[in-house]
């Protein structure tokens, strides 16, 4: 089934059979691997991209529902240099193994979106969608803070 | 949108992994690519009656089926169980080993007994549905009583009882001795449940051959490409030079990566056989099912105590559950690393142990996060506290009585453990300052008022790290003619942030900036020797290489500064990352400066730093205070508090790390996590994140406080103790006695792991002052 999107800026094309999911269309047949499948559950998230904006668990969507639409991935995230969410990961040490991480940060970024100075609680309800077997979750929670104190223009 | 100009990162890892461009084994893809799929059992004991593969094979776009006859042509051993030791009365271990594809009886529900290689991995997926499989179920155990029970269907033909071993480690005469003189004795049996591993990467392999050089490369998630190297080729039985391992970025590991599975043995003999690149990706259901599961261990331990509060003994009856065959580290950690430390941080004069190491139709068991030692440490900390409540005994007071003082090391464990250092009675003290102890009253009185029991607990753990399997550690270093040092060793990281703690260890000793210095896991034309990372010593081991090596990178230099200045060595010395002149013009020079001074002619600057590094003894206080809601049993830890000494911090940002994700690991199984089978069936009843509760950020720790207490290890070159595995190790024995102490308050007796709502509600609705 064809079907077109804009993905991370750009307009594609492919032709795919049905029962592709939105996260092997983008890791087999567009070649973005920053995009993780962790689990066949929906319950890990590693696999979260942003369709029209929204947080989206990839593995969990048909590529042809994604037909028209706009799909950014971590890959299309900091067009311009690192997102905030992904410097303040960094500089929180929110990552160890990093799999989970594009799809934590690309949750994140939706959360904030929606909800730009949640308290710990709110983010760790947002984030819960979410695994990480690495770090406890400690870090993931104040690179959020952090970054959206970053993104109100507040001192870090 | 909002970007940034980007600026200082924490690790060197980062910034592949923060933009999606790191590289798992799953991201690969080459022309050509196959893909494999296993066909598993659906019964956890069976003889299989029919193996018809016909229709897979006629398939579309099937290349290859595979079965357990093609895997003995091919000439494959069983996967290797590394540690063989004998009982009491000194007949051998009984091992039985896992075939690669099971031939005609399958021990548990997951076991590989067919392999389908297709053009895509739906085409592959598609075909092994086809396949034609009867089965003559045979009756099933998954419990340490139906499986030695007498007449219990027997797993393997030479292990009558369903029994590997009944090994015994200490003197069982002295502890029998000072149990019959003692004043207390107390005793309290615990179980670690089993877990499943869970790194959040799934399993991957692929391969391709090289038909000119005669080498198959494999890339796959490894803690270490020799240690998979040996036993890809130990059970190839190909010639070591005729297979390389390349190992990228590795989404965790917790000891599930350091093994060669089915998988990678049966995409190295597709590869070779069909010529074409061959991958395979479990999912998540399927490594639920094949990932070696990790505990399942239950311990009994007793206590004997004299009047005044000292140790005289203690003892532990062990049960090791290590599934359906004998597979790498389960005898490893059911007698090697329970019986090592199990004295903890005490001087006990009298130890036993004994461990039955038996099977069951489930998961075969290897190395989660600790591998025993969590588990010992547990065993251990429960006894103490249960010990001195049930004889009205002070805890503090017993474990400051039988701390090994400072004065007392090097100290030999009454079972021949020889323990190098520690200050165990200033960390308690250390972690007790930092725990506010003087609120405890209040807030347990608060927490009252909300309806919720609050309780405190605290452990002192003691854990032996890991001895490697490599003699000693091998790192080589060389420079560009940029000035940038490229390392090159074994270990490879899967979070611990090699790249970034190598570099910081270089910036220490010779003052080369971190950002000037690039590590490489795994270049196996290298030829060098070392140990994967694992029982919680990369950083000591590989780390103690790498100060050897700046010590040796200086000797080379020293000549050369000395030439510069025209003056003599002996007048010149580094310190601070600079090479400084004794006398005459008191001179300057960062090596730094020195090596970029050299341009193409620092390549002629390299060694190979070497350090043999022993077992250390990571030791450490935890502090909880777990709130039970008593209307519905949902715990949560309010407060924790950590110290730890890990010897030398190289990194203090990734101990911090370490310690936290290792915590919440350790909340997992104490709040949540269990596999599960059914007794009858054995099934696997939690074989999903649906069922099987893995820690979400949230509802676990409100407030979590770590401190380090460095007590400096002469054990190795560097210093250090080593962090990975002390989370696990503090936090059960930590949250066991602080949620034993909550239930107390309502008259409930001590439970197990795991603390689920419906069982602390159970409890508190059970108990005989239930509010």
């Amino acid at each position: 089934m064809k079907l077109t999107l804009k993905l991370n800026g750009t307009p594609r094309s492919a032709d795919v059979p049905e029962r592709t999911l939105l996260a092997d269309l983008l890791r087999d047949t567009f070649g973005m691997t920053g995009t993780h499948v962790g689990c066949d559950t929906t319950q890990c998230g590693c696999c979260t991209v942003h369709v029209d904006g929204q947080a989206v668990k990839s593995c969990t969507m048909l590529a042809v529902q994604a037909d028209g639409c706009t799909v950014t991935t971590i890959e299309g995230l900091g067009a311009n240099g690192l997102h905030p969410l992904q410097q303040a990961f960094s500089q929180c040490h929110g990552l160890q193994c990093g799999f989970c991480t594009p799809g934590m940060v690309m949750a994140s970024v939706d959360l904030l979106r929606r909800n730009p100075k949640p308290t710990p609680a709110q983010i760790a309800e947002g984030l819960s969608g979410n695994l990480c077997r690495c770090t406890g979750y400690v870090n993931i929670i104040r690179a959020v803070q952090q970054a959206s104190q970053a993104m109100q223009g507040d001192a870090p | 949108m909002n970007a940034v100009t980007p600026h200082a990162l924490l690790r060197k890892e980062d910034q592949r992994l923060i933009t999606g461009t790191g590289q798992f084994s799953a991201d690969a893809k080459a022309t050509g690519m196959l893909y494999g799929h296993v066909i598993r059992s659906t019964h956890a004991h069976a003889r299989i009656t029919r193996l018809d593969l016909s229709a897979v094979l006629s398939t579309v776009g099937v290349r290859q089926v595979l079965t357990a006859q093609d895997v003995q042509a091919a000439g494959f051993a069983d996967l290797p169980n590394v540690l063989q030791v004998k009982d009491p009365q000194g007949q051998p271990q009984t091992v039985c080993n896992m075939p690669v594809l099971a031939h005609d009886k399958v021990l548990y529900v997951g076991q590989p007994i067919a392999w389908v290689v297709a053009d895509t991995a739906l085409q592959a997926q598609d075909a092994a549905e086809v396949a034609q499989i009867d089965y003559d179920t045979l009756d099933v155990v998954v419990t340490f009583e139906d499986a030695t029970a007498p007449g219990a269907v027997q797993l393997h033909a030479q292990a009558p009882g369903n029994t590997s071993v009944k090994f015994e480690a200490g003197d069982r005469a002295a502890v029998d001795a000072a149990f019959a003189k003692a004043h207390f004795v107390s005793d309290i049996a615990i179980e670690s449940q089993r877990l499943v591993g869970s790194p959040m990467e799934p399993r991957a392999v692929w391969a391709w051959h090289d038909e000119t050089k005669g080498v198959t490369h494999v890339h796959t998630p490894t803690q270490g490409v020799g240690g998979m190297a040996r036993f890809l080729a130990q059970i190839t039985r190909w010639p070591h030079e005729s297979m390389e391992v390349h190992t990228h970025d590795v989404g965790g590991s917790f000891g599930l990566r350091s093994t060669a599975y089915s998988e990678h043995l049966l995409v190295m003999l597709s590869t070779r056989e069909l010529k074409k690149p061959v991958r395979w990706v479990g999912s998540r259901s399927e490594v639920f099912v094949s990932d070696w599961h990790g505990r399942a261990l239950r311990l009994h331990g007793h206590i004997a105590l004299d009047a005044q509060g000292h140790i005289l003994a203690m003892r532990f009856e062990n049960q090791v559950d290590v599934g359906a065959y004998n597979v790498y580290f389960s005898t490893h950690i059911g007698a090697r690393n329970l019986s090592i430390t199990m004295g903890g941080a005490y001087q006990v004069p009298a130890l036993h142990m004994s461990s039955h190491i038996y099977f069951t139709n489930t998961v075969p068991v290897s190395s989660y996060r600790g591998a025993g030692r969590p588990d010992i440490a547990y065993a251990i900390d429960r006894l103490i506290d249960h010990a001195a409540h049930q004889h009205g005994l002070d805890g503090l007071t017993i474990r400051r009585k039988n701390f090994i003082p400072p004065q007392a090391f090097p100290y030999t464990t009454a079972n021949k453990t020889v323990y190098d250092s520690g200050q165990f009675e200033s960390v308690m003290d250390h972690a007790i300052g930092l725990s506010e102890p003087a609120g405890f009253a209040q807030r347990r009185a608060d927490a009252l008022q909300r309806g919720c029991l609050l309780g405190r607990g605290l452990a002192y753990y003691l854990e032996a790290s890991g001895p490697g399997g490599a003699a000693k550690d091998q790192v080589r270093g060389s420079f560009d003619a940029q000035g940038v040092l490229s390392l090159h060793a074994l270990t490879g990281a899967s979070g611990q942030g090699h790249e970034t703690s190598f570099a910081q260890i270089i910036e220490n000793e010779i003052g080369l900036p971190t950002s000037a210095v690039r590590y490489l896991a795994g270049e196996p034309e290298q030829g060098l020797v070392g140990n994967g990372t694992g029982g919680s010593r990369t950083l000591y081991g590989a780390g103690s290489a790498i100060k050897n090596l700046c010590q040796q990178l200086m000797t080379q230099a020293k000549p050369a500064i000395a030439a510069l200045w025209t003056c003599s060595e002996a007048d010149i010395a580094h310190a601070k990352g600079e090479w400084q002149e004794a006398g005459g013009a008191k001179r300057r020079l960062r090596f730094a400066d020195w090596i970029t001074s050299l341009g193409a002619q620092a390549a002629e600057v390299h060694a190979v730093g070497e350090a043999t590094s022993g077992v250390t003894f990571p030791n450490g206080c935890h502090i909880a205070e777990v709130e039970i809601h008593i209307a519905t049993g949902v715990a949560e830890v309010a407060h924790y508090w950590a110290v730890d000494d890990v010897g030398l911090v190289i990194s203090p940002e990734q101990v911090l790390g370490q310690v936290q994700g290792g915590v919440v690991q350790g909340m997992g199984q104490a709040f949540g996590e269990h596999a599960i089978y059914d007794r009858e069936t054995g099934q696997l009843l939690t074989g999903s994140y649906m069922d099987y509760p893995m820690p979400r950020a949230g509802g676990l720790v409100r407030h979590f406080h770590h401190e380090t207490h460095a007590v400096h290890t002469g054990l190795n070159l560097l210093g250090s103790k080593g962090v990975g595995e002390s989370g696990c190790s503090g936090s059960l024995p930590a949250l066991a006695n602080a949620v034993t102490d909550a239930l107390r308050q309502v008259g409930a007796p001590p439970i197990d792991m795991p603390f689920t709502p419906a069982k602390l509600w159970a409890a508190i609705l059970a108990s005989p002052h239930k509010p």
